[in-house]
């Protein structure tokens, strides 16, 4: 049997439609005006012990909630969800021990202490024995030079160390699965790669299942063999990493800011691009924020170079980012059928 | 029970990283004494007892009662509130620990604190500079056992506010409500006795005597005896089991609600 099995699993939240501005805000104190949100509507999926599974999506996709159902803080609407043979919410205080978590934007170390009291009292909550917390705490230092941080107070680190701290101490009991809900969230690139490899290692070392909820496709691809895209409470893909990472690997977005621009620029660009590299150019092109113009290209039909020099050679462009496609357009990709 | 043990231990040392804005409430409670002081000696001009009690038995109650006060508050309340509205709470829900408990043993390493940095240095200051003579004796002996089920009781109450957070997500209102009819209900201002003689019945068949009225009178009024003292003790110690109970009850339906927005 599958260590995490989920069949039809929902869950729906009862929300106060506010109304606006401060009588709205008094005539929301007695109303009873309320809708039902699906944010999990009908999921199902099943993870194998040692498996990293990237469970992705834009925001308010219902990711998090489905990782709070598994880890037994919310109880489910409806459907099945079992992890060891056991339901979460049901067995909180049983399931927890096995199972660690991180939430990327909150900490689950001791804020005014050093960071080793921290690791300290999880050794007590979690009851691991002396022999297993040394072999530990060796491995973490190895890792992420843990040692060096000990006597330093966790409101003092970095948001890199701190998260290392935090990764470490959900290993700290062994679990047989660890959910990490964003860890590389506000990070920047060399702190985001240590992480990438330490969660690796971790991973390595007992076989743990890992199942990781991020925004950063780069995540996904470093870490992940199968990726789950989850969309407005339903499950849009759920497969091997290799045909999402053709589907983003290839793709870049070209952030111009252009002259002089009007609501005829953005036709004039699409059709000058038309004429230029033809008709199957893998090229759109989108207005994003105010004067920033999104031309998203994929690299397998036309090279990003091209279309650069092309864009600047004919219009006079201010200022550009080229960045990596982003989650929103993976799923606007997968919904235009790119995965059929 | 080693695990809440380790967490009492921690929030001790989290007590003494703020130890310095402990030491400021000593003297909150110095120019609180001497207000006191001087507002019940005005009372008692020209009188020996009133509603059966001597100027020193009231002042004991009431200083005393500063003392204690800053103990007795667990902030368990605001604690909580902080931690639904923040979704800290999701980190303590993923761990193998039963929420009161570890709330409570959260709040007794800040009970160990104020005690020696607060609540030992005013009854000092209370017997060596304001030369208050607080009887030895039976009641004396006992006042730590009703103090500690005061503090269980006291910790009961924040925790059932704590948990309406879970509905109302801020604890304003609610808190500040508690703090008055706490305060003025379990006679921690104003010894019972001085309510007129219906409201000071009804007072004591609820809760909230327990809290301040119980201990305190153990020490301002030693000479009652263990016929009066024991029933005061089993009547704390019901309250206790009860307001626990009833809130690990109420925990179970507050739990349903939570939403942890974000992240």
């Amino acid at each position: 049997m599958s260590l995490i099995h989920i069949k039809d699993l929902t869950k729906h939240f009862k929300i106060l439609n506010r109304r606006e501005g401060l009588s709205g805000a008094f005539r929301d104190l007695f109303s009873g005006n309320y809708r039902t949100v699906e944010a999990v509507a009908g999921v199902s999926f099943d993870i194998e012990a040692g498996e990293i599974v990237g469970y992705i999506g834009p925001n308010g996709a219902g990711k998090s909630t489905t990782i709070k159902m598994m880890t037994g803080i919310l109880k489910p609407t409806g459907g099945m969800l079992q992890v060891n043979g056991l339901m979460p919410y049901d067995n909180r205080i049983r399931q927890a021990q096995i199972m660690g978590v991180v939430f990327g934007q909150r900490t689950q170390l001791w804020w005014d202490l050093p960071v080793i009291e921290s690791f300290k009292i999880l050794k007590e909550i979690y009851k691991v024995d002396q022999k297993m917390f040394d072999r530990h705490m060796d491995m973490f230092n190895e890792l992420v030079g843990l040692k060096a941080l000990y006597s330093q107070q966790v409101r003092t680190l970095s948001l890199g160390q701190r998260m290392l701290c935090d990764i470490s101490a959900s290993f700290l009991h062994n679990p047989q699965v660890v959910f990490l809900d964003e860890p590389t969230i506000g990070l920047d690139i060399s702190i985001k790669a240590k992480i990438r490899s330490v969660i690796k290692e971790l991973n390595r070392e007992h076989n743990t299942t890992i199942i990781l909820t991020t925004h950063d496709l780069g995540d996904v691809e470093a870490l992940c063999q199968r990726i789950i895209i989850i969309d407005k409470g339903k499950i849009l893909y759920d497969g091997d990493i290799k045909r999402v990472n053709a589907l983003f690997g290839a793709y870049r977005t070209l952030k111009l800011q252009i002259d002089d621009f009007t609501a005829a620029t953005l036709q004039t660009l699409t059709g000058k691009l038309t004429e230029k590299f033809g008709a199957e150019h893998g090229i759109s092109i989108a207005e994003t924020e105010e004067l920033w113009t999104d031309v998203t290209i994929d690299q397998a039909r036309t090279p990003l170079s091209d279309v650069l020099n092309f864009v600047m050679s004919n219009f006079g462009v201010d200022d550009v980012r080229i960045v990596e496609i982003s989650m929103e357009n993976v799923v606007r990709k997968v919904y235009d059928g790119a995965l059929k | 029970m080693k695990s809440y043990l380790a967490v009492l231990r921690g929030s001790f040392m989290v007590g003494l990283v703020y130890r310095f804005g402990f030491l400021f409430s000593i003297a909150g409670n110095i120019i609180y004494m001497s207000i006191t002081y001087f507002l019940w000696r005005s009372i008692y001009q020209n009188r020996e007892t009133l509603r059966g009690l001597t100027f020193d038995q009231t002042y004991i109650y009431v200083a005393l009662g500063s003392a204690v006060f800053i103990l007795l508050k667990t902030y368990v309340d605001w604690q909580m509130s902080y931690e639904i509205r923040e979704g800290t709470v999701a980190t303590y829900l993923t761990k193998p620990i039963d929420l009161q408990f570890y709330e409570l043993f959260m709040s007794l390493g800040f009970f160990l604190m104020s005690l020696g940095a607060i609540t030992i240095p005013t009854i000092l200051l209370l017997v060596f500079v304001f030369r208050i003579e607080i009887p030895l004796g039976l009641g004396l002996a006992i006042f730590p056992f009703s103090l500690i089920l005061a503090y269980l009781l006291s910790f009961c109450f924040d925790y059932f506010i704590g948990l309406l957070c879970f509905y109302t997500e801020s604890v304003w209102g609610l808190s500040i409500t508690k703090e008055i009819l706490v305060t003025v209900l379990s006679g921690a201002l104003i010894p019972l006795p001085f309510f007129p003689d219906v409201i000071h019945k009804i007072l004591l068949w609820l809760p909230f005597q327990a809290i301040y009225y119980t201990p305190l009178t153990m020490v301002a009024q030693p000479n009652l005896g263990w016929g009066t003292f024991l029933p005061m003790l089993a009547v704390q110690l019901f309250w206790v089991i009860a307001l626990f109970t009833l809130t690990r009850l109420f925990y179970n339906q507050a739990i349903k609600v939570l939403r942890i927005s974000g992240g």
